[in-house]
């Protein structure tokens, strides 16, 4: 008799509570333990991120506005934004994750789906592969696992279990499982919430109990996903992300930097150089990041999916270069990251080659030349920042190219 | 600190052109210079005053001095007034 059944995929989460502010506490971890929470980012409305557990305790909520919350705690301590570290720390989780085996698909920082297919082989079974998946997320960051057959389901197993802990749910429990679970984790607009909380809906399970047909009238698309996630969601497959590329140019500037034009000059010498690098090949862009480390200990962070990958420098730079004037605060570094690059996806060659072509190429191989000769750091590209200055040294950086 | 470009995480740091140097320069009682790293001064052209930032930590008070050198040479040279000492800077 052949005992062979057909393989359910299972899907995995690993979540992990408030990353951004465990993220921006690293640097201070004596406030872990103290009532703290997330504070807004600049030009955003004062609502509060993620809040430590003392904070919870002393009632200050996630959400909540600046001013209640400190009416509320006066103790309370507002942890600046640091969303470059935050990324920097995600990624790397997300590395490991991969070194381990598994083909992840971060749904945001804190968030990420993989399916066990194939790893529970290579680990012996679904519990153990899990157990390997918050070993290598690291303790520090008190990791949780949800597992089931559906991507919600498992995030709501992620989102009940506790720090270390595996929860999997199974297709025959999961309506059991979800009902009586707050509606809060079903994503959705706020106001919809409100309303359905308005009309006593409260739980996954008041929801998924209501008839889909008279949830889409009153509530819309967005009512109706909430209604199918609250019936358990669809059973799609997760597909692992592309490991992004690792092409980084940063400059350091000699004193902090505020005024536009100078960091568009800084911008256009890091993109100029960053294209380049031979490491890039003939692939385009089709992501990029530019990050800032900023005066006073925090970061910014902007990322651009261009429609079109291309590898235009006037494209490239009418893309990220608006994102300059978001800045809240004088840059010390500045860094672009090329996060994404495709293939060569037939473009249309030139019929004839664009004017200055023939320079370019002579200049670049003589400047070649001088750096076999004289070595890195010999060539630089003069960046005039303030031209109108009456210090003369503030008028102009220097910037190695080594491209 | 620069690195290589070649590594993922390449930091250029981006320096100032045209950056003081320390010189030795022999003044007057007026403060106008006579030598410049040992080299007698010939002619001096011209003077002006820099004050600026004064509204940092880092105030800059300077008196510039454009000269002839004996040998020919140009040079400008400026008294720090803030730190008593004097250089020498290109560019301005």
């Amino acid at each position: 008799m052949c005992s062979c059944r057909t393989y359910v995929p299972v899907i995995a989460c690993i979540l992990i509570p408030g990353f951004e502010l465990r993220a921006a506490l690293r640097k201070q971890p004596g406030l872990a333990l103290r009532p703290a929470a997330l504070a807004p980012a600049a030009g955003t409305e004062p609502l509060l991120g993620p809040v430590t557990a003392e904070a919870e305790r002393l009632g200050v909520r996630p959400g909540m506005r600046m001013g209640e919350a400190l009416a509320t705690c006066p103790q309370l301590v507002l942890v600046e934004q640091d969303p470059a570290v935050a990324e920097q720390a995600w990624e790397q989780i997300l590395r490991s994750l991969e070194d381990s085996g598994f083909a992840v698909d971060p749904a945001e920082t804190g968030c990420v789906y993989f399916e066990t297919r194939g790893v529970e082989r290579l680990y012996g079974g679904l519990e153990a592969a899990l157990r390997r998946a918050l070993t290598a997320v690291g303790t520090a960051w008190d990791p949780r696992a949800g597992a089931a057959q559906r991507r919600f389901a498992a995030l709501a197993a992620a989102n009940v279990a506790r720090p270390g802990q595996i929860l999997v749910v199974s297709d025959e429990r999961l309506q059991d499982f979800l009902a009586p679970l707050p509606l809060e984790l079903v994503p959705m607009e706020p106001r919809r919430r409100a309303e359905l909380h308005e009309l006593g809906v409260k739980s996954v399970g008041q929801l998924a109990g209501l008839p889909g047909a008279a949830v889409a009238e009153r509530l819309g698309p967005d009512g109706r996903r909430a209604w199918g996630l609250a019936r358990g969601g669809k059973p799609a497959r997760v597909r692992g992300r592309r490991p992004p590329a690792e092409i980084v140019e940063a400059l350091e500037f000699p004193e902090a930097v505020g005024n536009e034009l100078t960091l568009r000059r800084a911008f256009a010498a890091l993109l100029e150089t960053l294209l380049a690098r031979p490491e890039r090949g003939d692939r385009f862009i089709r992501k990029l990041a530019l990050v800032a480390r900023l005066v006073g200990g925090g970061s910014w962070r902007r990322t651009v999916t261009l429609r079109d990958a291309t590898t235009e420098l006037g494209r490239l730079k009418a893309a990220l270069g608006p994102k300059l004037t978001e800045l809240p605060a004088p840059v010390l570094e500045l860094r672009l990251e090329l996060v994404e690059l495709t293939e060569h996806d037939g473009q249309q060659l030139e019929l004839l080659p664009a004017a200055g072509g023939e320079l370019d190429v002579r200049l670049r191989e003589g400047l070649r030349q001088v750096r076999a000769s004289t070595g890195s750091g010999s060539v630089n590209q003069v960046v005039e920042v303030a031209p109108w200055s009456r210090i003369p040294e503030a008028r102009a950086l220097f910037v190695p190219r080594d491209d | 600190m620069v690195t290589h470009s070649g590594s993922p995480g390449a930091v250029r740091a981006a320096g100032r052109l045209n950056q003081p140097r320390p010189a030795v320069v022999e003044a007057r009682v007026d403060g106008t210079p006579v030598r410049v790293n040992r080299q007698p001064v010939a002619l001096l052209r011209e003077e002006w005053r820099v004050v600026d930032r004064w509204w940092t930590e880092e105030p800059i008070a300077r008196r510039y001095f454009e000269v002839v050198l004996q040998s020919g040479e140009n040079a400008v040279v400026f008294r720090d007034e803030q730190r008593s000492c004097w250089f020498t800077q290109r560019g301005a």
